[in-house]
Order: structure tokens, then sequence, then C-alpha cells
């Protein structure tokens, strides 16, 4: 059955400047093995497109079970300059949410060379 | 703001601190300065005064907010003016200054400071080239200390970092020394956890999406954190107020506008996220111990606003049949109109199909409504203003059935500012606290 990444995890964004954050929260000790696994930096940067036009960090808190990802040049230059309507990104955890997942997701490495 | 009172009337706490500043909010005081001097504090300030401050003074409860703005001196006044006809005598009011340095910044300048993009890297060019309208360093938590020893009962400053305002009451009540990282640390993480007030108790939770009732969310109860001597601390709502902490909320949070959770960057200390521990007792109550600090950085945060332009929006409704036709048709009748205008950028959106998650969402192939959002941009706000006259002139020669939101078109140009964040030496600022009795 398609599942989104929402079914494996919650999140909220936040801004800084131009920066974008997403915090990845795993609903369970599974989920954050497979998001910590599979839930790479890059597959971000790729899944969020024109969302996330810089560099995308990810750190990990397993003390919490989340991770968090930094999206740099992510807000149209940041809240005082944006022209979009949601300028904050206060939506823009659910972007990321609303990817499609798959338990047998190839790793990113995989797809990327294919 | 008067969601504090509950807290304060019911005795549950011993001080009661407002966050009332973002990168947005200092731009905004800034044109509020320009026309009146004795401005450039947040609305705040006033509600604070009137309805907050003669309850809290009556039982001792100091008031720690960062409301002043850019001028905390100014809000000060009011608020003395205010206390004074409310006859709350003796009443010690501490602004706290030092944080704006925007008339130093081209001797600064001179003398070798660079303040390169904290995010680029590339060096500021000479101040007198820019239109700069805002410079605030981000403060600690020592000049807030400082004016809770002089015995302050309300404390008004302007950039101090967020979670400092909160850390400053603990500092002065146990005495925790300013090398004691891992306690300063705990105060800065539970300082974060209730700077955004209702996204810890239920607010802006998606966690929470099934059992929040829609009904308590004006009503939430303002949450409180008890920190023990050691800086672990316990979480919770306004007793008899709905509030939903749990460890859901808490995680929200925790990592809301948090960049590298290991190096949580605050004038006061750098503080690790990863090696906390959160106890949920399952009734609206979150346990925080483990926090880890490391030494705060050797220099300070400063972030300058630069003025860039204005900006407007229109937005349009389009219906079927041949929507997309006519959105074309309305992009174009746009492009003719502004012919020969200094316009700078313009932008389209779909509202309710692609304004928030552009390339990520899928256009539908013959929608029955679209709702196109023009936002575009000009140096000066004429330009954008005749840009306005000019499309709703053309009004009736657009395309078939297409209307335009009349608040949109009634509504000011608004500024964009830049922000160019940077580094400064600590030497280069001299935090200051004024304290003034009311008589």
């Amino acid at each position: 059955m398609a599942r989104h990444l929402y079914d494996l995890a919650y999140g909220r964004a936040g801004d800084k400047g131009d920066i974008a954050n997403i915090s990845v929260i795993a609903r369970s000790p599974e989920a954050y093995a497979a998001l910590k696994a599979k839930l790479t930096a890059e597959r971000v940067k790729a899944y969020l497109g024109d969302l996330a036009l810089g560099e995308v960090t990810r750190y990990e808190l397993d003390n919490i079970q989340a991770l968090n990802f930094v999206l740099q040049r992510a807000l149209d230059g940041g809240a005082t300059r944006s022209l979009r309507i949601d300028g904050l990104g206060k939506s823009l955890a659910g972007a990321l949410l609303s990817m499609l997942w798959d338990d047998d997701m190839s790793t990113t490495e995989q797809e990327l060379a294919r | 703001m008067t969601r504090a009172l509950p807290m304060i009337e019911g005795g549950h706490v011993d001080v009661v601190c407002f966050e009332a500043l973002s990168e947005l909010t200092l731009a905004i005081l800034q044109k509020d300065r320009l026309s009146n001097p004795d401005r450039g504090y947040t609305f705040d300030i006033n509600i604070i005064a009137r309805q907050i401050l003669p309850k809290a003074f009556e039982r001792k409860i100091p008031l720690i907010t960062n409301g002043g703005g850019l001028n905390p001196l100014g809000a000060a006044a009011a608020v003395a003016q205010t206390a004074s006809k409310l006859g709350l005598r003796g009443l010690r009011i501490a602004a706290v200054t030092g944080d704006d340095i925007l008339e130093q910044l081209a001797d600064l300048q001179r003398g070798g400071a660079s303040f390169a993009h904290l995010e680029t890297g590339e060096a500021l060019p000479p101040t007198a080239d820019l239109p700069i309208v805002t410079a605030s360093v981000y403060l600690g938590a020592a000049p807030i200390v400082e004016a809770l020893k002089a015995g302050a009962d309300i404390i008004i400053a302007g950039r101090v970092a967020d979670p400092c305002l909160y850390l400053a009451p603990l500092v002065a009540h146990y005495g925790w020394s300013w090398d004691d990282w891992d306690r300063l640390a705990a105060g800065i993480v539970a300082g974060h956890l209730l700077e955004c007030t209702g996204q810890v108790v239920g607010g802006n939770s998606l966690a929470l999406i099934d059992r929040v009732n829609p009904r308590d969310l004006p009503h939430l109860g303002y949450p409180i954190a008890s920190v023990d001597p050691d800086g672990s601390f316990a979480i919770y709502g306004t007793p008899g107020l709905p509030s939903y902490v749990c460890a859901e909320t808490v995680k929200e949070q925790l990592l809301y506008e948090v960049h590298d959770p290991a190096h949580y960057l605050t004038p006061d200390v750098s503080a690790d996220f990863t090696t906390l521990r959160l106890d949920d007792d399952r009734g609206g109550c979150v346990r925080v111990s483990g926090v880890t600090g490391r030494p705060r950085p050797e220099q300070l945060k400063v972030n300058l606003g630069l003025l860039e332009g204005y900006m407007r929006e229109l937005i349009f409704t389009i219906g079927w049949p041949e929507a997309w036709r006519k959105v074309e048709q309305l992009k174009t009748m746009i492009d003719e109109t502004w012919h020969g205008l200094p316009i700078r950028r313009v932008e389209y959106r779909y509202l309710g199909i692609n304004s928030l998650y552009g390339e990520l969402a899928p256009l539908p192939d013959d929608p029955y409504e679209v709702i196109v959002r023009v936002v575009f941009t000009a140096d000066d706000q004429d330009t954008l203003k005749t840009a306005v006259r000019r499309i709703m002139a053309n009004g009736l020669s657009g395309p078939a059935g297409m209307s335009v939101s009349g608040t949109t078109v009634g509504a000011e140009p608004r500024a964009i500012l830049g922000l160019w964040p940077a580094l400064i030496d600590r030497s280069c600022v001299q935090p200051q606290v004024t304290v003034q009795e009311v008589e």
C-alpha cells in the first residue's frame, strides 16, 4: 500500500532568514530506523525541488528519535523579502511529509546510480 | 499577552517573560520610529503595562520582555507614564540598551569590522552606500540579570536573544556562573521551549491533530517551566486551563527554528539538544534533563536590515470554462499594461493549487476555479500604485468572467527588507541598564 512519510513521522518547519528547517519526528523506533537509513539529505533535496534551492543538511537526534533538515535558500530571500504567500515557510514540513514512502525503497545512492 | 494573567493571578510562577521580536518585527518598528522618534517599541508594551503589570507588581512577580524593540528607553518612559497613572508607586522599571548599533556602524566599519555575511561570507560594502535601516546585536542574559539584581519589577530590552530572556531569571536566582555551560544550556532549552507560548501546549501541532479540541486553541494555558537547581526542569501548561503538553509537543517545539541541534548558538552558551532526555508523565507534564552545553561563541550575532524596495499583491479569480487559457490572457495583459514601468519582479502563484508547495503540486487539467495571486516589486511605492491603477483601468477589457479581490486593490505597498546577518566582537558592544522608579 502506498504510504506517505507522514505515516511514519510528524514535523514542524521554522525560519531564520532565507534558511528553513524541517524536523521529521519518528512515530516509532522502527520508523526512526527506517528514516535514518533512507531519508538522506540528498533525497530530501531532490524531492523538494524548487522549495530548497541551496544545500540541504541532515542532523540526527537519536535521543528523541528525530531528524532535522536544514535547507539553505529555501524561503525566497526570507520572511522580510519573500513574495510567497507563506513567506515564513510554516507549511514546509507538510511538503516534505507528502513524500511517498515504500518500505522496500532502494537507497538514494542506488536511485541516483540508475 | 493577557493570556499570561492566569499564571500570575493563580500564583503559579515567580517570573514571566514575554518574547516579542522577530526579524520582521524590527523592520516594522523601524518604520514607526522614523515617523515618530518616541515610538519604535512593540504594541505589546502598552498591553503589558496596562493589564499585566498592576497584577504582577502586586504579587512581586518581575516581568521581562524584549518588546522594547528599537526603543527600550521610549518604552520604559511609556510604561512609567502608565504606571504613574495607575498609582504603582515604587515600581522599578529597567531598560536594557546597547543592542542597536545603527549609529555606530560606519565607525565600526572604519575601525576594521568587516560584517561579513554569515551565510555567504561576502564583506559588507561601505555602509554609507547602503539603505541600512536597522542594526541589532543579539544580546545575552547578563544585562537582564543585572536589572533583576537591581530590583527591577519590569525589564524592557530590545534585541536580546529570545531564550536568553528566560535564562536571565535562572542565573539571577540560582547564581549560576557564566561558565557553568550545562546549566546555562538547560536554561536556554527551557527558554526555547517557552518562547513560542502556544506552540508547546498544543498549538501548531501536527502530532496532536486528532487530540486537540479546536475550541481550546484560543484558550490554551501558556507554558510554565519549573526549573531545579541542577537545570533539569518540568514543563506544563498553566494549571486550570486547557493544555496538551506531552513528549510530542515538546519534540515539535524543541526543533523549531533550530539548525545544528548539537550546537544551538546563543550569546551565553552553545546548547546541545542531542544529550537531553524527555520523560512524559502522560498527565500534561514533561521532564527535561541531561542538557549539556559548550562555551559561548567568541563573537555576537548582529542583523542588519536593508530597505530593498516595496511589494504589492493582487488576487484575481478566474472560473471555468477555459480557466488556464484565461490565466494566460491575464498574464499577457498585465505584461502589456506594465510596459515601460520600472517593475522589478513579478511572481504568479495559484492559491489552493501551488502557492505553498510549488513544483511538488500537480496542476489540474480543467479546474472549476483558479485564484491567481500576482506579486510585484519596485524600488518605490509610486510605481506600484501606478501599476495597480493601470490594471484596474483595464478591468473591463480583461479575460471573460475575471474578478479581482477588492481588499487587495485597496492595500498599501509593503516594504521589502533584506537581512544581512554578521558577527561582531563582544568588545564593540556595551549593554547598558537604566533603572527608574515610579513616584
